[in-house]
């Protein structure tokens, strides 16, 4: 049995705009998507934002209704049987909101486990040791108001963790934590992978995708796009490499040339401080660099760095460019 | 199914105490208990002085068994409102709704310390009264006045629910509250004598919590037995467990079109 199975899953959400003569507008946040999940697999669902993929960790946690298809969870319908898959997953969105601010971390997981059904004994021992593996034993009598964005999203993942469940939906777990916050974080998901917890990530870091998923899935715009292991989806761009530029100010009709070049396959930009890194991606490698300087000709350049690709290279050239 | 009644029992006082803790550890113990002792006060010497000055000074009793009662309702509103709406703004409604926890010990056990808290708030009240404005209790079956009590912050905890439910959905949950506080004043025969109010406005009045508890604890004071009030008593329970029906089906309809309409999130 697999623990997702997903057929032709669609989300539509249905909006009004105006007070008195309404218009209603139909928004397609999951586009007929199907994909599994295997026993013990952590499975990535990448995408750029609004592209479907917290619909999805929505529809699979029971959260949300599907407007049609299927999606069955450790062999339960999400919708028909929402009720007893409740007790057997664990999810956590992305953000420091969910918690109780004015109580302690402890008390949170108490609540937490008593409606998890947690027994009194089970909780007593459960509460200190996931508090010990999230690095917040020091700080449980204190009140989360206080923790930092890392801690709470650290004493989120107990909170999942306190029924023991089999399956966990980790949606954007460390968006917004700083670099030793998301290394600890992600340190605790390899953890869990050991214990051959079966688990769905999504994420915009593709190094993280990189680094922890068994199998990933990109959707965009509601619609999975590609389906494969990491290194699957890195044959994608094997043909190509990448001229990284830095450009102090670059303006959008300069983009449009360079993306107009015959040689130019897939362009991103991407904004580091003062100055924008173009990502251009090429078959034709350091080739290329003289026909991309003349382009950006009267411009400020910085950088020139012409590098092999990796899965975000990969990524970006499938989502094209959106990232 | 012992199992069953073991989980939900513990639940409904975990979720209970907690609530109310994340309610209330905000206020540091001196500001609680101002707030606990001060507000009766203000509350009561400002109805009873007004209505004596509108009235007689023969009716201070009156006055001061209403407002005591009347505090009931301050916990029953805004303590369950604001430990129900809570939710809303701390976000956990989505983490509550995606466990499996039975939502009638879950939204129920919101409103039971407020039960408890409202009844020292009313204790306190009537301390106030006989202290300052010299309430006379010699008449009085004191334990048939804390059932009375007890059952009138069973009632307007169970608006303050339904009004929470109404919170999760409304933009403003302080203006619900407030016109609820407020047509309590009017309605409940705290200030104005229920038999003095138009046919259509004395029927809203036994449709409300607190008439029935005021009514009942007037009698008490004044010597009645509690065989001669139960019926109040009783109604008073029966109101309030009318507005927890009702809150509970408005909480599992809010869960359900949130689900299907996808706005768990959107308040």
């Amino acid at each position: 049995m697999k623990a997702i199975e997903v057929e032709h899953l669609r989300r539509v959400f249905r909006t009004t705009i105006g007070v008195l003569r309404r218009t209603v507008k139909n928004v397609v946040a999951v586009d007929d998507i199907s994909f599994d999940v295997a026993p013990g697999e952590l499975f990535g669902l990448l995408g750029p934002n609004g592209a479907g993929k917290t619909t999805t960790v929505k529809m699979l946690t029971t959260l949300l209704i599907p407007t049609g298809g299927t999606a069955r969870v450790l062999g339960e319908d999400v919708v028909q049987r929402a009720d007893r898959l409740r007790g057997r997953i664990g999810f956590i969105f992305g953000g420091e909101r969910g918690l109780y601010w004015r109580l302690n971390g402890y008390d949170n997981l108490r609540y937490f486990a008593s409606l998890y059904h947690v027994e009194p004994e089970t909780s007593k021992k459960r509460i200190p040791y996931l508090l010990e593996l999230v690095g917040l034993t020091d700080r449980a009598k204190e009140k989360v108001d206080g923790y930092s964005r890392g801690m709470k999203q650290r004493l989120h993942i107990a909170r999942t963790l306190l029924h023991d469940p089999e399956m966990l939906f980790l949606d954007e777990p460390t968006i917004g934590l700083d670099p030793v916050g998301a290394r600890e974080l992600r340190q605790v998901i390899r953890g869990l992978q050991a214990e051959k917890k079966t688990i769905l990530l999504t994420t915009h870091y593709m190094f993280e995708a990189d680094a922890l998923c068994d199998r990933l899935g990109v959707i965009n715009h509601g619609r999975i796009i590609a389906l494969d292991t990491p290194a699957g989806l890195k044959r994608h761009v094997l043909d190509l490499s990448v001229v990284e530029i830095d450009v102090f100010g670059m303006p959008a009709e300069a983009l449009g040339r360079v993306r107009a070049l015959p040689f130019v396959d897939t362009v991103s930009v991407e904004n580091v401080d003062q100055k924008q890194v173009l990502h251009v991606q090429t078959p034709q490698g350091s080739a290329a660099v003289p026909g991309l300087m003349e382009t950006l000709s009267g411009l400020r350049l910085g950088k020139v760095v012409v590098r092999e690709p990796t899965l975000e290279d990969a990524y970006v050239r499938l989502v094209g460019g959106e990232a | 199914m012992l199992r069953t009644l073991r989980i939900n029992a513990r639940l409904f006082l975990e979720g209970a105490l907690l609530s109310y803790v994340a309610l209330f550890r905000w206020l540091r113990p001196m500001t609680y208990l101002a707030s606990k002792i001060m507000m009766p006060l203000a509350s009561i010497l400002f109805f009873t002085y007004l209505g004596t000055y509108a009235t007689s000074a023969g009716n201070a009793s009156f006055y001061v068994i209403g407002n005591a009662i009347q505090i009931a309702s301050v916990s029953g509103i805004y303590g369950v409102t604001m430990s129900i709406g809570g939710d809303r703004w701390e976000g956990t409604l989505v983490y509550l709704f995606g466990t499996p926890a039975n939502r009638l010990a879950m939204f129920v056990g919101r409103a039971f310390f407020h039960v408890l808290d409202g009844i020292l708030g009313v204790l306190i009240g009537l301390g106030w009264g006989v202290f300052l404005l010299g309430l006379d209790l010699s008449q009085t079956d004191f334990p048939a006045l804390l059932i009375t009590i007890l059952a009138t912050t069973f009632s307007t905890s169970g608006l303050g629910l339904l009004l929470g439910c109404v919170s999760l959905v409304s933009l403003d949950t302080m203006f619900v509250n407030n016109l609820a506080y407020f047509a309590l004043l009017i309605f409940s025969g705290a200030n104005i004598p229920v038999t003095t109010l138009p046919g259509w406005m004395a029927a809203i009045s036994w449709a409300m919590p607190l008439t029935r508890g005021i009514a009942a604890s007037r009698g008490l004071i004044a010597g009645e037995s509690l065989a001669t009030v139960a019926p109040l008593i009783v109604g008073e329970v029966a109101v309030g467990a009318v507005y927890i029906l009702l809150g509970y089906v408005l909480f599992r309809w809010f869960e359900f079109q949130a689900r299907r309409r996808g706005t768990l999130e959107a308040f």
